[in-house]
């Protein structure tokens, strides 16, 4: 059985966005659409996994703005709907959010966004409770994932009954903590439903207006309904110094205070931060001295605390990130020391042990028999030989490592789609230097199309260097419209990048295998070459499957994987393999001549072709459909 | 079950060495024992090859990340990745580690020796014990049981008792796949860990 389809009344350790799907099904919701995006990513997964077994629907969409827009048409219909999506997504689906907090929502809407402070595996810190802030579309933030859960459910039921969206915004350490979760009742989910013509869906301006009164009145009647969620927005303790607490930061403050004798402090669990919950916490602050705000990221809530604080007259004082900090995520220390500053307590670091020693970094780096390695090494072979300066406009996915030694072909990266927007700009204004946009299927098809079709309008000459590898692999290889399979499993259209090029006008499309480096720099020259002379955009397509698919692929249906060794007579310690080509198959023996680990090997072969000295043999011959497994 | 019992254990490695398969089974054994667990663990970029961390707290305990110098046990899956972990283990704290070593794939790397990674941990007075764990997988099997024989070796020092039913934590392990080979390695790790552990 599915974990995810536990008893109501076990107890299942899950992580916090397995509890967001959970959550989903407890509360009946039909329609689940997402973009991946860590730390967001596992709630479609895990949804995916049971959608068949429960009847639902459940799909990865091309991206954010589709998720949101898509879910939004499902609630019309009455069905519960949910889309998820990493903080940055949010920006991206934005616009559809500023409008459906006008038109409202029939069936219950939740737009799940997981923030990642520390960046873990993000290109900034952003904190997307500011959203509902600027779109008047109430916030819910879970400190574990029980709330996680706890908070889906209700967030569903509330956005139901106020015809209104609802955001959750978690956090890294909630969405990717595994914890013991109490499962509660699954509810049967509808999942169709018939469109009823109502008035303010449609959003002219005579609407609009009409739409804006009516959602700043709901705005300050979903306010006094979080006043009075006391399930949610919980007070505990007693005292003249308050704790208001949101996310994440109630379970620190609770280790926190859990350490210290000082026991005159109330805390408030706040769930709700937007909007503030003004009748709730004027009551909390109407007889403490000093308040201290503790949450992750923005001064979200210590802002409205400080605003209220001044509009009620309340004359206390309010601490929060000049204790806690605004940088990088919290953590336990970071906490303690906000916690124990406030209260007037000391607070010693624990010592550590010092090693004399220089570690080596290891930075993440492309797996062994990656295509990407070998079209970076193509690359450069094919910039080389023609003795042009290139640009590389880099974009966000495993090829984003090519920004590493010994590659260095990712000069600027910057947001989903970027690579071709920004070679744009490049090639109108720059001299001497060639434009290439380099990005992956799945960012290809989110956000590169429309900002190729502008390099054709406006003519801009850049090669766009597609890496298909047939799936979304940074974020742990889901599907993509270029997949042929959908969330679910099902057989999908195959969306082609190439046809797509041709239909928007691009006259130059190659395409290549990148495991054949000879071939792959040929076309890679042609295709550069026609940019130089003829001063129009290319597209070149590298196509070869996800190294992490193909193995998985090729174990499953038994295909032997071939295997490569060093011939240790023939090897001249060049370093050419693991120096230039960095795999981390290969390494490196104390005479400083090449060894290939055989529990690393993928079998790609490409090493043996780079060897100047032929040193690099087949040892095990591959099985039958070993070329298909890579397709 | 002792509640108010903490204890604090990071799991560091290579991306692709099964830290978070041990550390789940951990935390699901704990939940069956009824002692609160907490897993938090980084995604991402870090799983192609990088540096990995897995926290695990059990007992009375919020806070899913371990702060420095706080760690009972660090658990290295990696030689070099232990030493880098060492900046969790408090001073009462024990050191575990594969005796495996990795190289990091970048070019004109210079990757210490276990010798010298060993006389860093004793100048530094650390307790620590190096797990034959390469060896004890390989002998079971398969090489990708080495995770196994960590948490094995993790359950050996003793430092489970009164939050973790051993017999709870095989259940779980016989649930993975290749559970035959899993639960020798696990065995084995044990075993090692329990001769040699407690005297350090
Ligand atoms: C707006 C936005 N959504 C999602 C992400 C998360 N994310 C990072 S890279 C990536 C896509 C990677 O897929 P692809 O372009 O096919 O490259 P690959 O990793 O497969 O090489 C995603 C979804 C993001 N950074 N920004």
């Amino acid at each position: 059985m599915y974990r995810l389809l536990g008893h109501a009344g076990t107890t299942e350790l899950l992580m916090g966005n397995e509890a967001v799907a959970r959550g989903f099904l407890e509360a009946g919701g039909g329609f689940a659409s997402g973009y991946p995006g860590t730390p967001s990513t596992e709630v479609i997964e895990a949804l995916a996994d049971v959608a068949k077994e429960v009847g639902i629907y459940v799909e990865w969409s091309s991206n954010e703005k589709v998720a949101v827009e898509a879910a939004y048409g499902a609630s019309l219909l009455g069905v519960r709907s949910m889309a998820t999506m990493k903080h940055v997504g949010l920006n991206v689906a934005a616009d559809a959010l500023m409008s459906i907090a006008y038109t409202g929502v029939k069936g219950g809407m939740l737009i799940f966004v997981a923030n990642d402070p520390s960046m873990w595996s993000s290109q900034n810190e952003q904190d997307d409770r500011y959203y509902g802030l600027m779109s008047y579309v109430p916030v819910l933030t879970p400190s574990d994932p029980q709330d996680a859960k706890d908070l889906t459910v209700l967030g569903m039921e509330l956005s139901e009954k106020l015809s209104h969206p609802f955001l959750m915004v978690s956090t890294t350490r909630v969405s990717h903590t595994r914890a013991p979760v109490i499962l509660g009742p699954l509810r049967p989910p509808r999942t169709k439903g018939t469109f009823a013509k109502s008035q303010g869906l449609a959003l002219v301006p005579a609407v609009a207006r009409q739409q804006r009164e009516k959602l700043i009145s709901k705005w300050e009647e979903i306010e006094r309904l979080f006043s009075e969620l006391e399930s949610v927005n919980a007070v505990e303790g007693e005292g003249r110094r308050a704790i208001i607490a949101g996310g994440i930061a109630y379970q620190y403050v609770k280790e926190a205070l859990d350490e210290v004798e000082v026991k005159d402090v109330k805390v408030l669990k706040l769930s709700t931060p937007v909007p503030l919950p003004k009748g709730l916490v004027t009551k909390l602050l109407s007889d403490v001295d000093e308040v201290l705000v503790v949450e992750e990221l923005e001064p979200v809530i210590e802002n409205q605390v400080k605003a209220l604080v001044t509009d009620e007259r309340l004359g206390i004082r309010v601490r929060g990130k000049d204790l806690v900090g605004l940088v990088g995520e919290l953590t336990l220390s970071r906490v303690r020391k906000a916690v124990r500053a406030f209260l007037g307590l000391s607070y010693q670091e624990p010592q550590t042990y010092e090693l004399k020693l220089d570690l080596p970094q290891r930075p993440p780096s492309f797996c062994p028999g990656c295509p990407h390695r070998a079209t970076f090494y193509a690359l450069r072979r094919a910039v080389n030989g023609l003795r042009i300066k290139a640009i590389y406009s880099g974009d966000i996915g495993c090829y984003s490592l090519g920004l590493y030694p010994p590659f260095g072909e990712q000069d600027i990266i910057l947001e989903m789609g970027g690579s071709v927007g920004v070679a744009n700009g490049l090639a109108q204004a720059v001299e001497g230097q060639v434009p290439i946009a380099i990005v992956g299927d799945s960012t290809f098809f989110h956000a590169a199309v429309p900002a190729l079709i502008n390099a054709i309008y406006n003519n801009a000459p850049m090669l766009v260097l597609v890496l298909d590898n047939r799936t979304t692999a940074m974020t742990g290889e889901q599907p993509d419209p270029g997949s042929g399979v959908r969330a679910t499993g099902e057989p999908a259209e195959v969306v082609s990048i190439e046809e797509i090029a041709k239909g928007v006008g691009v006259r130059e499309v190659v395409t290549f295998d990148p495991f054949d480096l000879r071939g792959a720099t040929q076309k890679l020259m042609e295709a550069l070459d026609y940019v130089v002379k003829e001063r129009k955009p290319a597209v070149a397509v590298a196509r070869k499957a996800c190294a992490l698919e193909a193995v998985r692929k090729a174990r499953r249906m038994r295909v032997q994987i071939p295997l490569y060794q060093v011939v240790d007579d023939k090897c001249t310690a060049c370093g050419i393999c693991y120096n230039a080509f960095s795999c981390p198959a290969i390494l490196v023996k104390d005479d400083k001549k090449a060894w290939i680990d055989p529990s690393l090997c993928t079998g790609c072969g490409v090493c043996a072709d780079i060897c100047p000295y032929k040193a690099i043999v087949k040892v095990v011959k591959e099985g039958k459909g070993w070329d298909e497994v890579w397709m | 079950m002792d509640v108010s019992r903490k204890l604090s254990m990071v799991f560091v490695g290579v991306g692709g060495q099964g830290l978070m398969t041990a550390a789940r089974v951990l935390a699901e054994a704990a939940v069956d024992s009824s002692t609160k667990a907490l897993v938090a663990e980084t995604h991402g970029l870090s799983q192609r090859g990088g540096s990995i961390e897995v926290h695990v707290r059990l007992g009375n305990v919020y806070s899913p990340l371990v702060p420095v110098g706080e760690a009972h046990v660090v658990l290295g899956f990696e030689m070099i990745e232990a030493a880098r972990g060492v900046k969790y283990l408090a001073r009462s704290g024990m050191l575990l580690t594969s005796e495996t070593i990795m190289r990091p794939p970048l070019p004109g790397v210079r990757v210490p020796k276990r010798a010298e990674i060993e006389s860093v941990f004793k100048s530094a007075g650390i307790r620590y014990y190096v797990v034959p764990a390469r060896a004890i997988a390989e002998k079971v099997g398969s090489y990708m049981t080495e995770n196994m024989v960590l948490l094995g070796a993790l359950a050996g020092t003793g430092l489970l008792e009164g939050l973790v039913d051993m017999y709870r934590l095989r259940a779980r392990i016989s649930e993975l796949p290749y559970a035959d080979k899993n639960l020798a390695a696990f065995e084995e790790g044990l075993n090692t860990c329990r001769s040699t552990c407690g005297n350090l």
